[in-house]
Formats: C-alpha cells, structure tokens, sequence
C-alpha cells in the first residue's frame, strides 16, 4: 500500500515557482529519502503534503486520504519534525511535550511512558524552558513531539541538522526502532552519506520536479564506479580520449596525465582498455553519492 | 478544549494586569467625585462656556458631571470603552499572529486538528477573556460606586454602563482576529489594530463635533453603546447591540472563510 502517493503535484506562489510536477510514491515500510538542493522544492512538497499550504494543481494522498479534504485525519498518525524549530518559548519541554500528547488519542496519559522513554535516550533536561534551550536540544524536543505517539509515517526535515554526532547516532537507531515497527519514513536531507546509510529508496528533486527515483541498492552496488588512472607519460592523448570515449562514462575529468571518470557501465571494458596502455597507478572506488547525484543534476542540466 | 486551556493559560495574566489596572484607574478617578458634586453649581458655570459642539463630543450636553451617573458616564466610561478596546485588539490580533510570529503554527497545525478546530478554541478563549475583564472591572467598580458614593443614583443606568463596553470589546476583537490575517508579524498587527481603535474613537468625536457629517459616527463602534443615550433612556439599545454583533459573525465567518485556504507562511 502506498503511504504517500503524489501525482503531478504543483505549488506556485503567484508568479513563483514552489514545485513544478512532483510524482512520488512511498511504500508502507519504506526509508525514503528526499533529496535536492537548496530551493529546489523538498520543504514545499512537505508543506503541502501536512496541508500547510494548498496545491495550486495535482493530487496528494496519505493513507489513501486526501491531503487537503481529510488534512486532519492523516495528522492522527503522522509525525512531523520541521528543519528549522518553533515552539512556545514560556513553556518547558515537558510541558510542551504534554500540550502535544494532549492531541492523540488517548492524551498524555497514554504517551507519558514513551515520552520518558525519549527523553532518557535524547539525555533531554525536560524542566528548561523552550527559550532557555540551545538549538540541538529545540531539536531534541522536535523530535519527541514527532515521535512520542508512535506514528504510522514520520516526515522529517533535515532531522540532523544541528545534532552532534552522537545524537545522530541515537535518532538513527531510534528510527531504526520505529521503522521496524512497521512506520513508514519519509525525510529530506541534504547531507548524502545519511541517505546513503539510511533509506532504501531515495527521489531526488531538481527546480521543483522530480529528477528521478532510485533504489538505494542499485546506486549503492554494482552500477557506479570511479576511476582515476594515472599515465606514466604525458601526451597519451589517444589512451586518454580512449578512457573518456568509453560506453557508460557519465562524467570525465582529465588533468595532465590522470584521467578521472564516473562511469554507470560494464567494468570489463576499462580494464580491457587500459591493459595496453603504461599506467603509473588506477583507483576503482564505489563513488560518493553525492558525485553521482552532482552528475545527474549535469547531465539533466545539459540535456535540457 | 485543550488549545483553548493553552491559551487562557498564556493570556490569563496579562487579562488581569489590565482589568486591574483600569479597575483601579476607576476607583480613582471616582473617588474625587464627592468634590464635584459638592462644587457641581460652578461646574456647570464653567462647562456653560464651552462650545456646544465639543459638549457633545463628552456627552456633557446631556449627562451632569454633578450626578454620579453623569460624572461616571463622563470622566470614567470611556476610558473603560477605549483602553478595553485596545486590550481586546490585541489580544484578539495576538492569538493568530503569535503562532505565526513565533512559527509555532507548524507545531499546532501538525496535530490532528483542523483549522476551524484551532479558529473555535480561539475564538472562545477571547470570549472568555473580555467576558471575564468586564466582569472584573464591571464587579470593581460597582464596589467603588457603592461604596463611594452618597447621593442616588439608578441602580439599573449604572448596571447598564457597566455591561455595554463588552459589545464594543467583542467587536474589536473580532476585528483584531481577522486584521491578524493579513500580517505575520505581531508588531505590524498591533500597531494596525490599536491604530483602528484609537481612530474609529477620534472618527466618533470628529463626526459629532464637525457639522453636517453626524453619519459618520456610526462607522465608530464606540458611538453604538453612548453614554449619555445609556442614562437618560435607562437602556441599551436593541438595535445598536444587534449591529454589532452581526460586525462580529461577519468578522469570524470572513476569517473562518480565509483561515481555511491561507498558506501558512513562516
């Protein structure tokens, strides 16, 4: 069953553009990351998607149930962590996490030992007050108030941001947890490693529309390969333009006598290649994500 | 119920450092009474040289400063009218533009609640609030005047005055409400709302004041529920509570209407 599905969705603000024509599908079960840069369209899809603003064309669904007509509905079992944090500054983070709990069926009663629970693994102080709070610990409180009802979709926006390293840790376990459980998690990031860790499926949006929608296995194994083959001497322009005219190399760089290139293609054919040829060294490496997404924004950028 | 509890619970102080503040701007101000009265011959000497016009403007055409219905009606009943309208402008401005100011609307729209959800316990918690700052500074100064003041006066006129400021209170509020709208910054909402309720007084005054453009005062809420009208009918007008009440149902159904497709924006 698809937990969230979007088709051709569409966000102009006037004149200007939010998104173009976003398509998505999330599983039941699935880890999928959202990624794209700045201003690309990754918090105005959530947006619409918790109905904080209304699609000026295409449909979205959550459970089945429209986002705009049933808005309230969805939010019964959604968690939402927003990027940047916003809460009221005169109460203290149990207070608020009380006010939050109060919305879910069955109140605060219901939510007080799970909010314990988080507040021990976060290493949260739930008497400070908001105001008194530093960012990571706002975030902190962010992400119990997403979790602390145990949610059937959680949607995050750059969850990490601002946590140290070790609460990275912690909330990946925990969403681990949650995701084991049988939550569905949907969450942008503009940092590539914790996708690439983390999701199993990945979109990635470009200027409002999406670019395309990968299995995180198949851009993990197998498909991309950097190299980086050094000659022994310069001017082997032919064993050069050789590597770079390969099938499958999607993006090149050449620099005296190193060639670099990112290829999406049989590995064989490299090898072959450079068998003839005087090489000081070679460097096969599963390339970063990032390099991979980097190019797939070039290529699409190119073509248009 | 529990975003309204949340709300009486942040709003609940403020409400009480004006209703005390006023109440005890009441008491003082009638606790120089007894003088007037005893001096109200000269009073009206003095007063006789005024111009009409301006008479008008402060009710005094009609009301004596010497009779303690007068002189409430006079020197105390529009302060109650103008610095409660200003307390009800902001804190009804304040329940939206503080969640957006404060992005703290994404938190509260994240519930499972709908839009009119969060407008109703809105709403009511500034019901509540005026209802209950009248109430406070209505009980205060009933207690001022009785204990206060010696000479007679019509039980029933004083309750009147008493309970009238809470139309006009409402009704700005409503105002304040639908003005939080158009602004998501508190300080551009207050200043827009106190501004409209200082110059639909001042709208009021000029109207009655300047010849030929008496129409203009019904624009001013404040001129539905005039003092001197109050004492010497010994009511309030039907028709005049009824007009602003309906300025009331328009502003909510206009917010109710806008708040369900705004863009939430912060």
């Amino acid at each position: 069953m698809a937990v969230i599905e979007t088709e051709h969705l569409r966000k102009y603000y006037r004149r200007s553009r939010g998104i173009e024509d976003v398509t998505l599908r999330v599983e039941e079960g699935d880890i999928f990351g959202f990624i794209g840069p700045n201003g690309a369209g990754k918090s105005t899809t959530i947006r619409t998607l918790l109905n904080y603003i209304f699609p000026t064309g295409g449909t979205a669904r959550i459970f089945g149930l429209d986002v705009v007509e049933d808005s309230a509905k969805i939010r019964a079992d959604v968690g939402y962590l927003p990027g940047e944090v916003g809460y009221y500054d005169d109460m203290s983070a149990e207070a608020l996490l009380q006010y939050s709990a109060s919305f879910y069926r069955g109140g605060y009663r219901e939510h007080r030992a799970r909010i314990n629970e988080l507040l021990d693994i976060f290493e949260l102080d739930r008497r400070r007050k908001i105001h008194a709070l530093s960012m990571g610990n706002k975030k902190k409180v962010g992400i119990i108030q997403a979790l602390l009802h145990r949610p059937r979709l959680l949607i995050l926006d750059e969850p990490t941001s601002g946590l140290d390293p070790l609460m990275q840790t912690r909330l990946f376990e925990v969403l681990a947890g949650e995701n084991q459980r049988g939550a569905t998690i949907f969450f942008s990031s503009h940092v590539l490693s914790e996708v690439q860790r983390f999701c199993h499926r990945v979109a990635i949006i470009k200027e409002g529309s999406i670019l395309r929608v990968e299995d995180m296995g198949k851009l993990r194994h197998g498909h991309f390969l950097k190299a980086k083959v050094v000659f022994r001497r310069e001017g082997e322009r032919e064993a050069q333009a050789g590597v770079l005219d390969l099938p499958g190399v999607i993006h090149r760089a050449t620099d005296g006598r190193t060639v670099e290139v990112l290829f999406n293609g049989d590995v064989n054919g490299l090898v072959r290649h450079l068998a003839g040829h005087d090489l000081e060294s070679v460097w096969l490496e599963e390339p970063p994500l990032e390099e991979v997404f980097l190019h797939y924004y070039e290529k699409e950028g190119r073509q248009q | 119920m529990n975003i309204f509890n949340r709300e009486m619970r942040a709003n609940y102080k403020s409400l009480l450092v004006w209703a005390l503040i006023i109440a005890g701007f009441n008491v003082m101000v009638l606790s120089i009474y007894p003088s007037f009265a005893a001096d109200s011959a000269k009073l009206a000497a003095l007063l006789g040289a005024y111009p009409e016009q301006l008479l008008k403007v402060f009710g005094l055409d009609r009301l004596n400063l010497g009779d303690p219905l007068g002189f409430y009606g006079t020197e105390i009943y529009f302060m109650v009218l103008l610095f409660g309208s200003i307390f009800a402008a902001i804190l009804g401005a304040s329940l939206l533009a503080k969640e957006e100011d404060d992005k703290t609307i994404e938190f509260l729209l994240a519930r499972p609640v709908t839009r009119a959800h969060v407008l109703a316990d809105k709403i009511l918690t500034y019901v509540v609030c005026i209802v209950g700052f009248n109430i406070l500074v209505g009980a205060l100064s009933y207690a001022a005047f009785a204990m206060l003041v010696t000479q007679a006066y019509s039980v029933k006129a004083l309750l009147l005055l008493l309970v009238a400021p809470v139309f006009v209170h409402l009704t700005f509020a409503s105002l304040g409400f639908l003005t939080a709208l158009f602004f998501t910054r508190r300080r551009a909402v207050y200043s827009v709302t106190i501004g409209l309720v200082v110059g639909l007084y001042f709208l009021g005054a000029v109207a009655l004041m300047a010849r030929g453009v008496e129409w203009l005062k019904w624009l001013s809420p404040f001129q539905y529920v005039d003092a001197a009208n109050i004492v010497t009918s010994q009511s309030i007008s039907v028709v005049n509570v009824l007009v602003l009440l309906a300025v009331n149902v328009a502003a909510v159904a206009a917010t109710y209407a806008l708040y369900r497709r705004r863009d939430i924006m912060v």
